[in-house]
């Protein structure tokens, strides 16, 4: 049977000293998807990372890749870019390079291909014999992804990707992601910016308090927490609804344009809406309201506490 | 395994391709020596010029008896305070003063009336001279006084020389030569000492350069923290091993050169020289008693310890560096614990200087089994021959000391290379190093 999931974690807990890290959290890693862990800053994320990159060891709960547990061996399938990264900063990009493809396991001659290959890729092959000290932050940001991904991981670990990595570079690199995927590459992004990772992930595992509050696909969430709500942008006034709509906000744009969030009922048909606005107003503008991830994760949270 | 070779490999490559590494190497050697015999040359000659002291002699006994040509003496007549005047007057050194002494009297051997005027305090040394030179003036008119003619006197003396042998456990008795061993042991145990100091802080520096840097999680997600502790650890150690053995290769063939140029040795004979070319001259006979002497310690035995307890100290010191060098975000932080791991090495050397006086104390023997003190004071007990049990015993302690801070490190070391800006105190180490992985 060929295994579907790269990644499977079940029931993983881990604690340091009183703090409890992760507490019994289990998630799917589909192959080739990108993958989203979300949570907020000490949520946990980190502490899941590494257990996967067998820094740490889970306290209970065991991890599989490609349906094997855990060993030593699968840190040469995986690429991972901590959120705390850097580089030695006295030694030569291309011996840095080769230090850290060794250290994964290349040989020696595949390495140095490998490090030709992705130096002229990013342009950075006049730099190979140069200290890391004197090249720019955008170019050492580029060298750490070439690190992360020389060795050509199935599974690419990314934590906290897009921070301090400046526009140009964090597209640049979405563009790499893709293209790594789509050669057969499964990514774990980690952020507590959810916003930044929402529109790139296939899958998603939210972490609160050490604990994971929900999972699935980003296409099943979001229309699980579909709110029924439309936005109308209309011209003039608007005459009063049926009772099955509700009007919950309006707001004056400029001079006679308004905008309105109408609620509807569930399994409404949005032309129900649409064609009774028609003969109450001059419609402009007319949007299913979706709650974005970060919306989602709040009224999650919300309504754990209540 | 493979792992820690490469870490190893970067650790030595990126210090041994230094300049500093070589310039170090090279001048260590030169300026070490040069160093140690100025400060003996100054110690030996004093200022090197010579002083000028009054001597206010009411006695009489004194006169033309100073022989001593580090001084040049005056011998002034008045009164004490007349005396003490013109030595100021004169801008001398001071002034020695001798009042009247009856030597008649045989029912008192004590002079404690005689006094130095300086400006400043002479020091212990300086004092003991002027009462050893004053006693023997004294003793010496004393005796003639008893009635006994000065050739009496001269055979009544005695002057002892101590040979020392040691027997090795076949019974054999090989004559040796304690002030050899006392350099050969100083020497040793000094090195281990500066080793580990200069190695010890290149661990930490380098495990800290590793956090700060910020690169360290990057390495431990393909390296175990454990392999790139000793990775690291072994890695530095080699550095530290390859400037010795250049220094061992460049003082062998600095010694065998001088050896050729200064005295005869095998290759001498060998190349045909007559013997009366042969005859020797002083420094000659010198260097062929150094060389017999040379034979009289246990070389082998020690060179093989040296290496040995070289090993053993840099491990267990360097894994305790290590440690230090992980738990904290700068060498500022780094203060507060260097000071447990420096004050036994501290504790050795000081002790050093007593173990190669007496180097069978009860101290001695106990400083030299105790791993963290007995690299540096075995190597200065050695020289003078140690029991072999006492030598297996020490080695075996020192194996199980370093596994020992290895292992205390390295359950510190991994917690701690991950974690930043955190405030650690003694406490936060002993929650990591209990903490599960």
């Amino acid at each position: 049977m060929t295994n579907v999931n790269i990644l499977e974690a079940n029931h993983v807990s881990k604690s340091y000293a009183a703090h409890k890290a992760l507490d019994d959290v289990s998630i799917t890693i589909p192959k080739q998807s990108i993958f989203g862990l979300l949570g907020p800053n000490g949520a946990g994320k980190t502490t899941l990372i590494r257990i996967i990159n067998q820094i740490i060891m889970a306290d209970q709960g065991e991890i599989l890749i490609n349906g094997e547990k855990l060993k030593p061996e699968h840190i040469r399938i995986i690429g991972y870019l901590p959120e705390e990264r850097g580089l030695y900063k006295k030694m030569k990009v291309g011996e840095q390079l080769m230090y850290l493809a060794q250290l994964k396991g290349l040989s020696k001659s595949e390495a140095k291909k490998r490090i030709k290959h992705w130096l002229d890729k990013l342009g950075l092959y006049e730099w190979a014999g140069k200290k890391v000290e004197d090249l720019s932050k955008g170019m050492a940001q580029k060298i750490q992804f070439i690190a992360t991904v020389m060795h050509e991981p199935d599974l690419l670990i990314l934590d906290e990707p897009f921070s301090g990595f400046d526009p140009v570079n964090a597209n640049l690199i979405k563009d790499e992601i893709f293209e790594l995927r789509e050669k057969g590459s499964t990514v774990i992004f980690s952020t507590h910016r959810m916003e930044s990772v929402e529109q790139l992930c296939d899958d998603i595992a939210m972490i609160n308090k050490s604990q994971k509050i929900l999972d699935g696909t980003k296409k099943d969430i979001k229309n699980s927490y579909k709110s029924h709500k439309y936005q109308v942008d209309y011209k003039g006034a608007l005459g009063p609804l049926s009772s099955q709509f509700s009007v919950l906000d309006t707001t004056t744009v400029e001079d006679d344009y308004s905008q309105a969030v109408i609620q509807t009922q569930k399994g409404q048909n949005p032309n129900e809406l649409l064609s009774e606005l028609i003969t109450k107003t001059e419609v402009h503008g007319f949007m299913e309201i979706i709650p974005s991830i970060n919306d989602i994760f709040i009224t999650i949270v919300e309504e754990g506490k209540s | 395994m493979k792992q820690i070779f490469l870490v190893l490999k970067r650790e030595y490559l990126t210090r041994v391709k230094k300049k500093s590494f070589l310039v170090a190497t090279l001048l260590i050697p030169l300026i070490f020596p040069a160093l140690i015999f100025g400060i003996i040359y100054l110690g030996t000659r004093e200022s090197g010029d010579i002083k000028e002291l009054h001597v206010l002699d009411e006695s009489g006994y004194f006169t033309d008896k100073f022989t001593d040509d580090s001084y040049s003496y005056e011998f002034v007549e008045g009164t004490l305070d007349e005396a003490i005047a013109g030595v100021q007057e004169a801008g001398v050194y001071g002034l020695l003063h001798i009042p009247e002494l009856n030597l008649a009297d045989t029912s008192t051997t004590r002079y404690d009336n005689i006094g130095f005027y300086s400006e400043t305090n002479p020091g212990p040394q300086v004092q003991g001279r002027f009462e050893g030179a004053i006693r023997k003036v004294l003793e010496d008119v004393k005796l003639q006084q008893s009635g006994l003619n000065a050739q009496v006197i001269e055979s009544l003396k005695a002057r002892v020389s101590l040979n020392t042998f040691n027997f090795s456990d076949s019974g054999e008795a090989k004559e040796s030569d304690s002030g050899l061993s006392f350099g050969v042991g100083y020497v040793f145990g000094f090195l281990i000492y500066m080793f580990i100091f200069i190695y010890g802080s290149q661990i930490m520096q380098s495990v800290l350069d590793e956090k700060t840097s910020r690169i360290v999680e990057v390495i431990v997600s393909s390296v175990r923290p454990f392999q790139l502790m000793m990775g690291k650890v072994l890695g530095v150690g080699s550095v530290g091993f390859t400037q010795l053995l250049i220094w061992i290769t460049l003082m062998v063939t600095l010694t065998t050169v001088g050896f050729n140029v200064l005295g005869p040795s095998g290759e001498m004979m060998a190349s045909g020289m007559s013997p009366e070319a042969m005859e020797l001259s002083g420094t000659e006979a010198q260097v062929v008693e150094v060389q017999n002497m040379l034979g009289t310690i246990p070389v082998a035995k020690i060179v093989i310890s040296f290496l040995f307890y070289f090993i053993g100290a840099y491990l267990l010191y360097g894994a305790l560096y290590a440690a230090v060098g992980s738990a904290v975000d700068s060498l500022q932080d780094a203060q507060q614990f260097m000071l447990p791991i420096m004050l036994p090495i501290i504790v050795s050397i000081i002790a050093l200087m007593f173990v190669i006086q007496d180097p069978h104390s009860n101290m001695a023997v106990w400083l030299s089994m105790i791993p963290f003190t007995s690299p540096i004071v075995m190597m200065g007990r050695l020289p003078f021959g140690v029991p072999t049990w006492q030598l297996i015993v020490s080695m075996i302690l020192l194996i199980g000391g370093f596994i020992g801070t290895i292992w205390i490190a390295g359950r510190i070391y991994r917690i701690g290379i991950l974690m930043y800006g955190v405030k650690v105190n003694w406490k936060t180490l002993k929650v990591w190093f209990t903490m599960k992985v």
